[in-house]
């Protein structure tokens, strides 16, 4: 029976080659886009797996307030690891303490590249669980050891055995090669650690790390722990809680609480806000998990919709069958298994679509998926939803058809009644109401990363870039290297800064000025600069002036931005002091001596934070920024900044970044979110029409005899065509009024999260409404003109 | 006694009047009748016909098909019944046109779960018995309309029905085809003692027939 049935629905494919592309090709469309989404979900979800330890690690987070805010993160200072080692250390099974992952470079023989790593205390790979592949897995004993990365170690070596060989780092530290680790995978906190150095190391070559062993302060460091056996995440946090106040009376000031962040929430629920954890990248999984659903219910809505508007050819199929013994359970399963076969067969399909398009995928949403081949839980999933899909997208056709009395369709006096289409047009309802929310929503969201490109900077980004200094070879070479770079002509101006240029890596507190409220718990962005930075930049100078090499006092100068200025309160900063709160050992007091205009160098959504530029006295250089020669093209200029570069760093791999292209980093994110809603409202139009499309030839179809009479009683190809389209109009207009305020609604909710945010005007509604019916009102016309253009006689004579 | 209908009246409800399309029919079929039911359009030849079938319901009146009260029977044991003992034959013969001549005769044996290698057997015969082996691959559309009724008629017998009920069988067939088609009627109700119940326009079809019943405006004359 069940080959019977097959039969039936193979020949039918065959034979209606239209509607089988429109409908296999749409539910084949919608089954990719859920596919590439729950893979893409999947991967999300299953983030750091690749720690076999994932559930009992943790990091040790902050919570401070300032002024009645609370920032919380992962930077700690020296003295907890001590604290929870002596205290807690039955609860842990490791405590590690970690350096930031930054850049160094690494050197042997020839070979010179610059790579990220961190430094960490000898448990850590085993904490992280690292597959050691060569070398000894207790690599971080040694103080002048290293551990390399699979990809690291071939970059360096070649074929050549690493092992015990001496690479070395930042042009100075002669470490051996311990082991080689598998690298870890994409989708992981850790994937950018391409090599681990002993924290002992760390600590020698850094004599600021040293004296920060007691320093409660000095939060520079991170703190990862691995839970024992016999406790729980909950309870170890809750107990760590007031350890930092309680050993160190400063901070009750801040209110400094400490607690474990597991390792499961480090990527899709990372935001704080006021010590509150708020989620963070899971919206976003939500937000496609919807997305893709939506879409397969679009798909699923056009099976149906076009199953049902064929009733009338499949009704006298209905009628022999009964007619002949058949029963209504009979029919039902017929069609569920026709539903099967065609969902089973545009799941071939998906399948080509999604392996064709994962590449693109990959790209656009910075991923590394790969099929799952070999995955039997992906298999099973799969049957599961071609399973679910026939059933909802066959229920309705299976139920509606085989309801079908004999007798009437076999008489021909067989109608679909007045309310025979009602549930079509809701299911077209829905479909249109998904569109056009979808099509408000991807305007908006391009809108709001459009208003905040567009937001002055503050500088100009444009030919500008940056060469990251990270070694001690660059100290006291800023003027040489200055007049070398302007001597060439690649470059017009040139500076130094201890970060870069669209980054924030230091805030200050603790300063003294006149009319500082009681109290007052400041926080400024700090950065350091060569007396050029300003001019290199492009900078406004509001207030006061730039720095001056001409004025020796200017090494303790500092120029602040115009929040800043608002921020301390000065009617008129130039010329005051901030002095140092330290009362034992203070700093020389900073002169302010000009304002720049605001610059962002965070998040362009968010307003700009308070900041100054001091003179940089100690070299704390971590970038050079260069100001390209407008002249010249920029690969010219680069290749002149490079050899130039090579002539006195010859050791050091040259590196550099277009500041605009970091800049663009910021939007990255968004821009995903907009490309890749701006793609499946795309699909979700096209599955739309595609249904539509259907939809309306049958509906000429069915009309056909009617159409005909109404022909040779002279109505025009007009009134036919008014006639035809303005049924499927109405139900988009009312489309239109549903979806209108839902995505008001959500897209009003999603642009809160940005300070910085573009207002919600009326007319983006009316032109996604516009679009909506003009893509209907083309789609509907193809058919209805073609039904009104054929000769009457035919369609009368037929029957 | 094949079947027997006691006062059976059939009314569609028409602008608040009821309209009668059956009316007090009473009628009696033995085994081995070969029955034509006449009458102009509209009369409720089909009606009639289609009551029989038990394809439509009646309102009033009773219906005994083999000592089986068929008004009182549920749906399931209705279908039941009909699938085992009634065949039917239609003026435009209702072919599945996706499905050959042979999947087509195999139709009504899946639905009574019939075995397969027993389906193939009695597939086979009716080819045979009606000279269409040579078309059983062929879909319905590239046979003649001779030639379709010949199917049809094949798929109505296929399940060795006790009944057959045919409509207009020959209405859309050319005169030397409808005699083909009323011989070969003639010789299953002679031969294999089928009782046949057909609605037919032409008196000289009812002609095969052994008994003639005249409706006129749903009443029997």
């Amino acid at each position: 029976m069940f080959k019977n049935y097959l039969k039936i629905a193979w020949r039918n494919l065959l034979k209606n080659k239209g509607y089988t592309v429109i409908n296999v090709g749409g539910l084949a469309l919608g089954m990719a886009v859920t596919l590439i989404i729950g893979l893409w979900i999947q991967d999300e979800l299953t983030y750091n797996d690749y720690f076999k330890n994932k559930d009992r690690i943790a990091q040790v987070f902050q919570s401070q307030t300032f002024n009645g805010e609370t920032g919380t993160g992962p930077a700690i200072p020296r003295p907890l690891e001590k604290a929870l080692k002596d205290g807690y250390g039955d609860s842990f099974k490791h405590v590690i303490m970690c350096s930031w992952t930054n850049d160094h470079y690494l050197k042997y023989g020839e070979k010179s590249i610059s790579r990220p790593g961190n430094y960490m205390q000898p448990n850590g790979p085993e904490l992280f669980g690292l597959e050691i592949i060569k070398g000894e897995k207790d690599g971080l004993r040694e103080i002048n050891s290293i551990m390399l990365s699979a990809s690291t170690a071939d970059a360096l070596f070649g074929n050549e055995d690493p092992i015990g060989k001496t690479v070395t780092v930042s042009n100075e530290h002669k470490l051996n090669v311990s082991a080689v680790y598998k690298d870890i995978p994409v989708n992981n906190s850790f994937n950018d650690t391409d090599y681990i150095i002993p924290w002992e190391k760390y600590l020698a070559v850094n004599e600021w790390i040293r004296n920060a062993e007691d320093s409660w302060g000095n939060n520079s460091f991170q703190l990862f722990v691995q839970l024992a056996d016999n406790t729980t995440m909950e309870q170890v946090s809750n107990s760590i809680k007031m350890v930092k106040q309680d050993l160190n009376e400063n901070s009750r000031e801040f209110d400094a609480q400490i607690f474990l962040f597991p390792m499961k929430d480090w990527y899709l629920r990372s935001n704080f806000e006021n010590g509150e954890q708020v989620g963070g990248r899971i919206k976003y999984v939500w937000l496609f998990g919807i997305i893709g659903a939506f879409v397969l219910l679009l798909a699923c809505i056009n099976f149906m919709n076009l199953s049902t508007a064929r009733s009338e050819k499949r009704g006298k199929e209905v009628g022999i069958r009964k007619s002949i013994g058949s029963q209504r359970g009979q029919l039902i399963y017929q069609f569920l298994s026709e539903s099967f076969i065609v969902v089973l067969f545009a799941f071939v399909v998906a399948l080509l679509m999604v392996l064709l398009s994962l590449n693109g995928f990959n790209e656009l949403s910075r991923k590394e998926i790969s099929f799952p081949w070999g995955n039997i839980k992906f298999w099973g999933a799969s049957l599961i939803f071609i399973l679910f899909t026939a059933i909802v997208a066959g229920s309705y056709p299976a139920l509606y058809l085989s309801s079908f009395r004999p007798v009437d369709v076999l008489k021909g006096t067989f109608k679909t009644g007045k309310y025979a289409g009602l549930p079509r047009k809701i299911l077209v309802v829905l479909q249109f109401t998904v569109s056009v929310a979808f099509i408000i929503g991807t305007v908006i969201v391009m809108q709001q990363i459009n208003f905040a490109k567009d937001r002055p900077v503050g500088y100009d980004k444009e030919g500008l870039i940056q060469i990251p200094t990270f070694s001690q070879d660059f100290n006291g070479k800023y003027d040489l290297m200055r007049a070398e770079f302007i001597g060439s002509g690649a470059v017009v101006e040139m500076s130094t800064s201890s970060s870069p240029t669209t980054r924030i890596w230091s805030n200050r507190s603790g300063f003294i000025w006149e009319g500082k409220p009681e109290g007052f718990q400041e926080d400024l962005a700090w950065t350091e600069v060569s007396p050029e930075y300003a001019k290199s930049l492009n900078m406004k100078i509001v207030e006061g002036r730039d720095f001056s090499r001409d004025f020796a006092t200017d090494s303790l100068g500092v120029l602040i931005n115009e929040t800043a200025k608002k921020y301390l309160g000065m009617e008129n900063p130039v010329g005051q002091l901030l002095r140092d709160d330290d009362d034992e050992d203070p700093n020389p007091p900073l002169k302010i001596i000009g304002v720049v205009q605001d610059m962002i160098t965070q998040s362009p959504y968010e307003p700009v934070k308070q900041g100054m530029y001091v003179y940089d006295r100690f070299n704390n250089a971590s970038y050079y920024n260069l100001r390209l020669n407008p002249d010249k093209s920029a690969s010219q200029n680069i290749a002149t900044i490079e050899r130039v570069f090579k002539e006195h760093f010859p050791d050091i791999p040259f590196e550099y970044d277009f500041v605009d292209s970091e800049y663009g980093e910021k939007f990255a994110s968004e821009e995903r979110i907009g490309t890749l809603s701006g793609v499946f409202t795309a699909l979700a139009i096209l599955i739309s029409c595609l249904g539509l499309f259907g939809l309306t030839s049958f509906v000429a179809e069915q009309r056909k005899k009617e159409i005909g009479v109404r022909k040779v009683l002279g109505a025009s190809i007009f009134n036919v065509w008014n006639m035809l389209s303005k049924d499927f109009l109405k139900l988009v207009v009312i489309s239109c009024f549903i979806a209108v305020p839902i995505a008001y609604f959500i897209m009003n909710g999603w642009l809160q999260e940005y300070p910085y945010r573009v207002i919600l005007k009326w007319w983006i509604f009316a032109l996604a409404m516009m679009g909506a019916m003009l893509v209907t009102i083309a789609t509907v016309s193809f058919q209805a003109i073609k039904a009104a253009r054929a000769n009457p006689v035919k369609s009368l004579r037929t029957e | 006694m094949l079947l027997q209908l006691r006062n059976i009246f059939k009314w569609v409800q028409q602008g608040g009047q009821r309209v009668f399309l059956l009316k007090d029919i009473n009628l009696e079929v033995a085994e081995g009748e070969f029955i034509s039911i006449m009458g102009p359009s509209g009369s409720g030849k089909s009606t009639l016909l289609n009551v029989i079938g038990m394809l439509d319901t009646f309102d009033e009146g009773e219906y005994d098909f083999l000592s089986e009260s068929v008004h009182t029977l549920k749906e399931k044991y209705r279908s039941n019944l009909y699938k085992e003992y009634i065949g039917f034959v239609f003026q435009s013969y209702h072919l599945l046109d996706d499905l050959t001549v042979e999947e087509n005769l195999e139709m009504p044996l899946l639905y009574k779960k019939v075995k397969g290698s027993e389906r193939k057997a009695l597939v086979a015969d009716m080819l045979d018995r009606f000279n269409i082996v040579g078309k059983k691959d062929l879909f319905p559309t590239q046979l003649s309309g001779g030639q379709q009724q010949l199917v049809g008629i094949a798929r109505a017998l296929i399940g060795n029905p006790k009944l057959i009920l045919a409509d207009e069988p020959t209405g859309n067939l050319n005169s030397q085809q409808s005699e083909e088609i009323m011989e070969l009627f003639k010789k299953l109700n002679k031969e294999d003692g089928v009782t046949i119940i057909q609605v037919t326009h032409s008196e000289k079809n009812a002609g095969y027939g052994s008994r003639i019943i005249n409706l006129l405006d749903g009443r029997k004359i």
